[in-house]
């Protein structure tokens, strides 16, 4: 359907340069070929006022005025609007035009500015979604780069719109591929040598950006410190501070981490996130209650080991020597017990065994006199 | 041979020609170019069941559904009541088709103890193998079985365990040990050879084979009347066949043994100066086992001055008595296992509560496979080990719920002894016992002792067994 108010916006548009109309009418008679309701634009708003064919705006509803022909426009223009001395003659003029026409002229403008309604309310209605559609997929897509209609219909003057498609995607990689080229080696300029952290710098901001585009995370600001790191706090007291950060206190790097989106801007919630700092030190200082027989609560950490090879087993030259002299002592051994006959054949002594109890059981026939 | 029948047109010669004239008849003609010989047509089948007339109603008869009876194939008799736990639990300990091995001494009293036996093997004399098979030291999964005679190697824990029982007789004082280690890395069986050690020195046994019959709720129970907070229970089935595994395994000793005190709340009378197998005696049944057993503890226990030999207490599985038991008290709650009077004798004597007045040993061995875990006793176990190797000492986790604080009560003060992985020297003599017996079809040497020991998860006992002599390759 966006298709089909194009091209009736484009043949409109053609149809109305050959018209025989004045050129001097006023802008209020292009009025003729916009798609929307026969209404005024503002006059005040004339200095920025485009042909609303050709961007395809439609004009803000000049308030809840409905107006039966041109003449009564003009006319509530003429005695309500705030019009400059020139806009007001060119008004004038037109309502005279107007008033001068033959009465089938005005009618005939009113039919056709009738008809154009007709034909373009259902583009102007709004199209809601279908109670049992599946995705919605009814709904026009607006935003498509062609129109579809006869995309694959080849007429010998252009590239298809494929072609025309790859050609835009050539053109996005080669524009970034010259900013890549030009623009982001001049982002070295901007770069900051670091500056390890200062011995009284103990706190570690961290910030989200999403690169200008909101997110509801954008305000999150996160802080981490570790409490040895607050040297004029006494080890007793540090530790009561671990205590009172709780679930936030990581044991096993011995750092409080805590987090606050609780406001719209990150400086708010910096703001926040020190003042609880401030007022867990204030806390941790107070010596009515050290917590000292309150044990560090670390149900919330799952601490995690890590096998690492260990380094008693890596080869040294001292372990190889070893190795070797162990291995020499126990060839020695076995040489030494080979000498003597000492080593314990297991395939040998079964057989032997074998052979043992064979020659002891084997049954001798004899013959029995008599049978 | 000539065939009878004329290959080219396959007709008998011996049918008379005059018949195969076929005679067509003017109806047949549409079937000329049918391959099938000519027949009559059959006779029309009755309707099916199917285009039968529904209107008429048929009734079927002649056929009645007969469901056909499964044919019961004779599998023989089943075995009868315990005579299936009777093969699980068979143990044998000799096999004919082993070879002997001259070169094993037989166990005396000391060769448990000597530092120089360490790495040898020595068998158990016939009459110790009849009092371990009483008290039920053996054990299935074991391999005696394949041996011509149950025979053990002398490890470096055994002489340590055995030096702190000598030391501890020496002292008059009580050893309590708890042997812990590795699956399948011999803690039972250390228990048996302090088993044997004590037998051939002449001590008296209490073994106490399977903690888990205690309290899995196997045997029965009840309250010992006028027990208050916490209600002790007895165990009186139980008690009669240690009763009678004590009897059979210590009977020399116990008929030299005299009662010095009369105890006349016994179903039969003892009175001073009787020897105390007859006391054990007077338990006949069940019933009065319980007071028996104590008699008999008490017995045990008399002051020093009635000159008594050391005792052996011993557990095996001590996870199973460090829980709450699945028994459930008369308002069904559950009976923690300190609470059955047969185990709180134990746990007292393992906490040192209960002294031998002339000294003697409590070992516990710990289970690995079936045993439960239980936190409290794990966790002391590691701190009774770290002291003693002088590490620091693990914490108890203060958030942690499932401790027992009764259980740390017990293994508070207990020695701890970690049956390790043999080394090289103990395992090549071990290997060598093995092939000696015909068992082990390689020449033992350096490499091989090398290879198996370290299949062996590095000389875990049990798991050499399993690369070496369970899996032999013929």
């Amino acid at each position: 359907m966006a298709s089909a108010a194009n091209s009736l916006r484009l043949c409109l548009r053609a149809s109305r340069q050959i018209s025989a109309r004045p050129a001097t009418a006023s802008p209020l008679l292009r009025r003729a070929l916009t798609t929307t309701a026969a209404q005024c634009a503002r006059p005040g708003r004339k200095k920025g006022w485009k042909d609303p064919s050709d961007n395809f705006e439609f004009p803000e509803p000049y308030g809840d005025k409905v107006f039966n022909d041109l003449g009564e426009q003009l006319r509530y223009s003429l005695e309500n609007d705030e019009l400059s001395e020139a806009d007001r003659a060119t008004v004038q003029r037109a309502l005279t035009d107007w008033e001068n026409r033959p009465n089938e002229d005005k009618l005939e403008e009113q039919q056709i500015i009738k008809d154009i309604d007709k034909e373009f309310a259902t583009l102007r209605a709004p199209v809601r979604a279908r109670k049992n559609s599946f995705w919605n997929s009814e709904e026009q897509d607006t935003d498509l780069i062609t129109d579809e209609v006869g995309e694959d219909d080849f007429e010998e003057n252009d590239m298809m719109a494929m072609g025309h498609a790859k050609l835009e995607e050539h053109r996005e990689y080669r524009e970034y591929a010259r900013i890549a080229v030009w623009e982001m080696p001049l982002l070295s300029q901007f770069a900051k040598e670091f500056v390890p952290p200062k011995e009284n710098e103990v706190l570690r901001f961290r910030y989200t950006t999403y690169m200008g585009e909101f997110h509801p995370a954008d305000r999150k600001v996160v802080v981490e410190f570790a409490p040895r790191d607050l040297t004029e706090l006494t080890e007793v007291q540090q530790s009561k501070l671990c205590k009172l950060a709780g679930a936030r206190y990581n044991p096993e790097k011995q750092t409080i981490k805590m987090s606050c989106e609780k406001f719209e801007l990150p400086a708010q919630n910096k703001r926040w996130l020190g003042d609880t700092i401030a007022r867990l030190i204030t806390a941790a200082k107070d010596p009515a209650d050290t917590f000292e027989d309150i044990p560090l609560d670390t149900r919330h950490h799952k601490f995690k080991s890590t096998p690492k090879y260990p380094k008693e087993w890596y080869m040294s030259e001292e372990r190889q020597q070893e190795l070797l002299a162990q291995r020499k002592e126990s060839l020695e051994l076995d040489m030494k017990k080979r000498r003597v006959n000492e080593l314990i054949d297991g395939v040998k002594l079964i057989k032997n065994g074998v052979l043992a109890t064979v020659r002891e059981q084997e049954p001798v026939a004899v013959r029995v006199k008599g049978r | 041979m000539s065939a009878t029948n004329c290959l080219r047109c396959l007709s008998r010669p011996s049918v008379s020609r005059g018949v195969v004239v076929p005679v067509f008849a003017p109806t047949r003609t549409a079937a000329a170019f049918s391959t099938t010989a000519v027949q009559n047509a059959m006779p029309s089948k009755a309707k099916s069941a199917e285009n039968q007339d529904r209107s008429v109603k048929v009734y079927r008869a002649g056929r009645k559904m007969t469901i056909k009876k499964k044919s019961t194939t004779d599998r023989g008799k089943p075995p009868g009541p315990g005579e299936r736990k009777a093969f699980r639990k068979k143990i044998v300990l000799s096999n004919d088709n082993a070879l002997p091995v001259p070169w094993v001494p037989e166990m005396e009293a000391g060769s448990l103890s000597d530092p120089k036996q360490v790495g040898k093997i020595v068998s158990l004399p016939a009459t110790l193998q009849d009092q371990l098979r009483a008290t039920e030291a053996f054990q299935p999964t074991q391999t005696w079985g394949l041996f011509r005679k149950p025979s053990t190697l002398v490890r470096e824990e055994s002489v340590q365990l055995m030096g702190k029982m000598e030391k501890a007789v020496a002292d008059k004082t009580t050893a309590r040990i708890v042997l812990t280690g590795e699956k399948i890395s011999g803690k039972s069986t250390m228990l048996l050879q302090a088993q044997s050690h004590a037998y051939l020195n002449g001590w008296i046994v209490i073994h106490l084979p399977d903690a888990q019959e205690l309290t899995n709720g196997s045997t029965e129970y009840s309250p010992i009347p006028n027990t208050e907070n916490p209600t002790l229970y007895m165990q009186q089935n139980y008690c009669l066949k240690l009763l009678q595994s004590i009897k059979k395994s210590n009977e020399k000793i116990l008929a030299k043994l005299l009662s010095v005190s009369s105890h006349s709340e016994l179903p039969q009378n003892i009175t001073v100066n009787q020897p105390l197998l007859s006391l054990i005696n007077a338990a006949k049944e069940a019933e009065g086992a319980w007071p028996v057993f104590q008699a008999l503890w008490s017995e045990l226990n008399a002051p020093a001055a009635a000159n008594r030999p050391p005792i052996l207490l011993s557990l095996d599985n001590l996870p199973h008595i460090m829980k709450p038991s699945a028994y459930r008290s008369s308002a069904f709650e559950p009976i923690h296992s300190h609470d059955l009077s047969l185990v709180k004798l134990f746990v007292d004597a393992l906490s040192g509560n209960t002294r031998f007045p002339s000294g003697g040993a409590v070992i516990a061995a710990t289970n690995r496979n079936n045993g439960p875990r239980i936190p409290s006793m794990e966790l002391a176990l590691k701190q009774r080990l770290a002291a003693q190797k002088g590490e620091e000492v693990e914490r108890k986790d203060p958030y942690f719920k499932g401790y027992d604080e009764r259980v740390e009560r017990v293994l508070r003060s207990v020695e701890v002894l970690e049956v390790n992985r043999i080394g090289k020297r103990e395992a090549r003599s071990l290997m060598e016992y093995w092939a000696a017996s015909g068992l082990l079809r390689t020449t033992v040497d350096e490499q091989t002792v090398s290879e198996k020991w370290t299949l062996g998860g590095g000389g875990v006992l049990g798991e050499m067994e399993r690369a070496a002599l369970l899996t032999m390759r013929v």
